[in-house]
């Protein structure tokens, strides 16, 4: 019931307006990357930030490769996700938007990244569809990290890599979309500007939408998550209450 | 011997990812000006890095599934639940791998409802019941028996509220800076920021350290 009770967002954070004006600031023949590295356990937050960038990118008419360096389910719901926007705003596939699939990084998150970076072709030979990626007429554009205005990297708790091997070795600005509980440990980088800006949770999202004004999932989340916060607020206060009366009754038992 | 295998090329790796990070991109002209000549065989060693790493997606499944085939060829004790597994795993990969098939409409239904019918409800569900264990343990962990958890609470409260719409809603009426929003965002800007800064450089001390054990063979389990 809460979820269609919609509260809206107050004026945006410095790191949400950030991520907005990297965008804003994206000419029109630029194209952005998406590393889209969520499932359905992080889809309460990550889909609705994932959600209100691709529409803000479909607004502007910007361009958009999406990559997936966390789990194989991950392709499956940016597709699900994509879909039915890039439709409603007549977005052609291969064209104007490409779902590159999963890039297995296991075995080291770095590398791939560095390697992605230097050379995508070398890396994704073909889509989520199995089209070669030489094929596909966006990608032709898109060779190295040095063709992206920006990366997006939205999931549980994007690795501080892509800042070391994106931003740090070529300047590309890099953002991240991140559960509520994990953005304290990225406070550092948007402080040293090393990140250009970060969505955190449906709060994020939130914020985002109240920016293009498209109010979407993330508004009608973050009230969920409002009443999710007040339940654990109100749990530790009845907890501590507990606590007192037990130890007030053990000092007057003895 | 296939320690020192092993060692060899973890020792031939590491050196190939170090040098190609350390040297420049393009050598002074003094010295020729050649370009860094790892650099072209970076992809290369990562494709190897990758297909070595997807090694494991094939080892885990088998392992499970040797574990699996030997409860219930023995009858062990949990026989009902390996064979819900080796159905699924069954299942799982002919929907997923037999694309082109004839009878692809059946194998799409398949996965459909193995996948999103029960794979992601049962994900969905399970990380949902980590809310509850959330607020369970809220219930239990956050008692106020000393200045340090009061002060831990309080902040606790601050964030909790000030990330979230209801904590606008709560103090709309007061003047910005006293807003929850704001005084959460200066706990998380400012003293959280700098606890974080000396926890990485902590961590990042540490973990140069054991890089580089693991790298020359020092670590316990090496060479």
């Amino acid at each position: 019931m809460v979820i269609l009770i919609p509260m809206p967002a107050g004026s945006a954070s410095r790191a949400t307006r950030g991520l907005y004006d990297a965008i804003e600031s994206c000419p029109a023949d630029g194209i952005v990357m998406i590393d889209s590295s969520w499932d359905q356990g992080m889809r309460a937050e990550n889909a609705a930030q994932l959600e209100c960038v691709v529409r803000h990118l479909c607004q502007r008419r910007i361009r958009f490769v999406v990559t997936s360096l966390g789990t194989v389910f991950s392709p499956e719901f940016a597709q699900k996700t994509i879909e039915p926007i890039a439709a409603e705003v007549g977005y052609v596939y291969g064209r104007d938007w490409v779902n590159t699939g999963y890039v297995q990084s296991a075995s080291g998150l770095a590398p791939v990244i560095d390697s992605l970076a230097r050379d995508f072709h070398k890396i994704r030979q073909a889509d989520v569809r199995g089209t070669p990626i030489g094929d596909l007429p966006l990608m032709q554009h898109v060779r190295t990290i040095r063709d992206i205005h920006l990366v997006y990297v939205v999931t549980y708790a994007p690795s501080p890599e892509w800042i070391s091997f994106v931003r740090g070795q070529f300047g590309t600005p890099v953002a991240f979309g991140c559960m509520s509980i994990m953005a304290p440990n990225y406070y550092t980088y948007i402080d040293s500007k090393q990140l250009s800006g970060m969505l955190i949770g449906n709060r994020g999202a939130a914020e985002y939408e109240a920016l293009i004004r498209a109010p979407s999932l993330g508004t009608r989340l973050s009230m969920a998550a409002s009443f999710g916060n007040l339940a654990i607020i109100l749990a530790s206060i009845v907890g501590n209450l507990g606590m007192w009366a037990a130890l007030r009754a053990r000092r007057r038992a003895t | 011997m296939r320690r020192r295998v092993v060692w060899l090329l973890t020792f031939l790796g590491g050196l190939f990812y170090l040098l190609e990070f350390l040297l420049p991109a393009r050598a002074p002209d003094w010295l020729g000006g050649f370009e860094n000549p790892l650099t072209p065989c970076l992809p290369s060693v990562t494709s190897l890095l990758v297909v070595v790493g997807a090694m494991a997606f094939l080892l885990g499944p088998l392992n499970l599934a040797r574990s699996h085939l030997g409860t219930l060829l023995r009858r062990r004790p949990g026989r009902l639940e390996s064979l819900v597994f080796l159905v699924f795993l069954v299942a799982s990969i002919v929907a997923a791998s037999c694309e082109g098939a004839d009878i692809h409409w059946a194998l799409d239904a398949l996965y459909n409802a193995l996948f999103y019918g029960v794979q992601t409800a049962f994900f969905a569900s399970s990380m949902a019941l980590l809310a509850f264990y959330l607020v369970s343990a809220a219930h239990r962990a956050f008692r106020i028996n000393n200045l340090e958890a009061g002060l831990m609470m309080a902040s606790a409260v601050v964030i909790l509220l000030g990330q979230v719409p209801l904590g606008d809603w709560l103090t709309q009426a007061l003047p910005e800076s006293l807003q929850l929003r704001h005084a959460a965002q200066w706990i998380l800007a400012v003293p959280n920021t700098g606890v974080q800064r000396a926890v990485e450089i902590g961590v990042c001390g540490g973990a140069f350290a054991a890089g580089f054990r693991q790298w020359l063979g020092l670590g316990a389990r090496a060479g």
